[in-house]
């Protein structure tokens, strides 16, 4: 595993390194069409000191939707999850409830919450919706994934509803969680993009959105690219602390 | 010390809305206070489901089960019920002396971290106080839970297959340290188990049970004194007696 491992890191970064390249070939040559710029020309947008500055203000936004929406949709799908473990009528409603919630189009809800709520909360929200479900759906899974002698384990000890929930139960769901908010990271994003193409202040969306219209197709893939890179981060960050814990529970 | 009346108890669980399987059938059987029984009988043939109606994991279909006069519910929530089973059951994130903390924790009472340690101690698990469980030998993590078991002080212990999971030799020697604790103890005990020599080693009645639907078959009283020791497992009485109920066993 030890003499492998460098081996791979380096088949890995060769692989990357060459995709990057034929990028740059592809743009070069306008065999892809004008709507392939070369991968230098989208780099050049970073060192231009005014659309740097766009794109640090646009990132910072649809980052702080995604977010908020990240954070509400954890404490509402957790809380439901919760809700739905200790109160069993509840549950098939609230099931229910979840499922039809997701299954309603983003793009439909937009407007909605335009013209509910207002055009800077919108992109949280709609960020919000598919991280409750996930959460909603990894928490629930994850408290009922203890094993069955743990339970009677507890039982035995006369341990009450809420003692197996936080000695046994909460532990045991940890990775199952942290595997939701894995998911979910990306899709805050997804949802706070599409939130702004409603008429959002400023963000990423917007700027892809202008850059597409204004035919600016370097910039737009510069923008893509930020997006992308926030995601990867946010995905990066939460898988490192599922390391952790799954290390720790089990 | 417990005492249990188990009287005309039979258990059916439902396979579908119309019919069911009957588990247990008329199963007759009292426990002195301070008495160890062991249950041996053929798979299947509801030891183990016998033991969970006596945990009031499960409820029965018709009979009553009473532990010093009380249901067995009351015992649990009063948190005299001490039990171990084939696998440990221990809490993967804690250390050992942690997870001996966690009956304490459900009882809502402080801590006795030295009646833990003597318990560790009695289980001979001195020096591992801070392992995690994946650190364990089988029979070491078995015997933690054991050790568990015994923390609050049960007045009812109830072992399923406890070493079931373990080699000859660590089941043998697990046998006479059980029996080492048991003596100290005297607790009220039920133990479920495949192995005749266990059975008639530790108990002082086994109860032999026949499958579909189970019922109690004999009762067979084991008359040698304690402390039972190696010796005792090689005398000509203890392989005529584990030779009769290995012959109740056979169909």
């Amino acid at each position: 595993m030890r003499s492998s491992s460098p081996r791979r890191f380096a088949y890995g970064a060769a692989g990357v390194l060459l995709l990057l390249a034929a990028w740059e070939f592809a743009g070069r040559s306008g065999a892809a069409g004008l709507t392939l710029p070369a991968l230098s020309s989208v780099v050049a947008m970073y060192f231009d000191h005014r659309l740097a500055a766009l794109l640090y203000r646009s990132a910072t936004a649809t980052a702080g939707s995604a977010l908020e929406g990240l954070f509400l949709g954890v404490l509402l799908g957790s809380g439901a999850a919760f809700l739905t473990h200790l109160v069993a009528p509840l549950r098939p409603g609230l099931d229910r409830l979840a499922v039809t919630v997701n299954a309603v189009p983003a793009i439909a809800l937009g407007p909605i919450f335009i013209v509910m709520v207002s055009r800077d909360l919108t992109p949280v929200l709609l960020a919000t919706i598919p991280v409750f479900f996930i959460i909603y759906v990894a928490v629930t899974s994850g408290l009922r994934s203890t094993p069955t002698r743990l339970n009677e384990m507890m039982l035995t000890f006369g341990a009450a509803k809420l003692q197996r929930l936080m000695y046994v139960e909460l532990p045991y769901a940890m990775p199952s969680f942290l595997s939701g908010v894995k998911v979910s990271v990306t899709s805050a994003m997804i949802g706070a993009i599409v939130g702004e193409w409603f008429g959002a202040p400023t963000g990423l969306g917007i700027v892809i959105l202008n850059t597409m219209q204004n035919f600016q197709i370097p910039l737009m893939w510069a923008a893509v690219l930020v997006t992308a890179a926030i995601s990867l981060a946010g995905y990066g960050i939460v898988s490192l602390a599922e390391v952790f814990t799954v290390r720790r529970f089990t | 010390m417990a005492a249990i009346e188990i009287r005309n108890v039979s258990k059916a669980f439902a396979l579908d809305g119309k019919r069911s399987v009957l588990a247990l059938s008329g199963v007759e059987l009292t426990v002195a206070a301070g008495e160890l029984v062991a249950l041996i009988g053929p798979s299947g043939c509801g030891k183990s489901t016998l033991l969970h109606l006596v945990a009031a994991l499960d409820e029965v279909s018709s009979g009553s089960i009473l532990i010093d006069g009380e249901p067995p519910s009351v015992l649990r929530e009063k948190h005299q019920l001490g039990i171990a089973f084939q696998e440990h059951a221990l809490l993967p994130w804690l250390s050992v002396e942690a997870n001996l903390a966690l009956p304490y924790k459900i009882a809502r009472r402080p801590t006795d971290y030295d009646h833990i340690a003597n318990v560790i101690h009695l289980v001979g698990l001195d020096g591992f106080e801070s392992a995690r469980p994946r650190q364990l030998s089988g029979g070491m993590r078995q015997r933690a839970a054991i050790a568990r078991s015994l923390c609050l002080d049960p007045k009812l212990l109830l072992l399923d297959e406890p070493f079931g999971a373990l080699d000859a030799v660590t089941r043998h020697s697990m046998n006479l340290e059980l029996q080492r604790i048991w003596v100290q103890k005297q607790i009220t005990t039920m133990l479920v188990t495949h192995s005749v020599e266990e059975a008639v080693f530790l108990a002082d009645r086994v109860v032999v049970m026949s499958g579909r639907p189970g019922r109690v078959a004999e009762v067979i009283p084991i008359p040698f004194a304690r402390p039972r020791d190696r010796a005792c497992t090689r005398s000509e009485a203890f392989h005529q007696l584990a030779d009769r109920l290995t012959s109740l066993l056979e169909p």
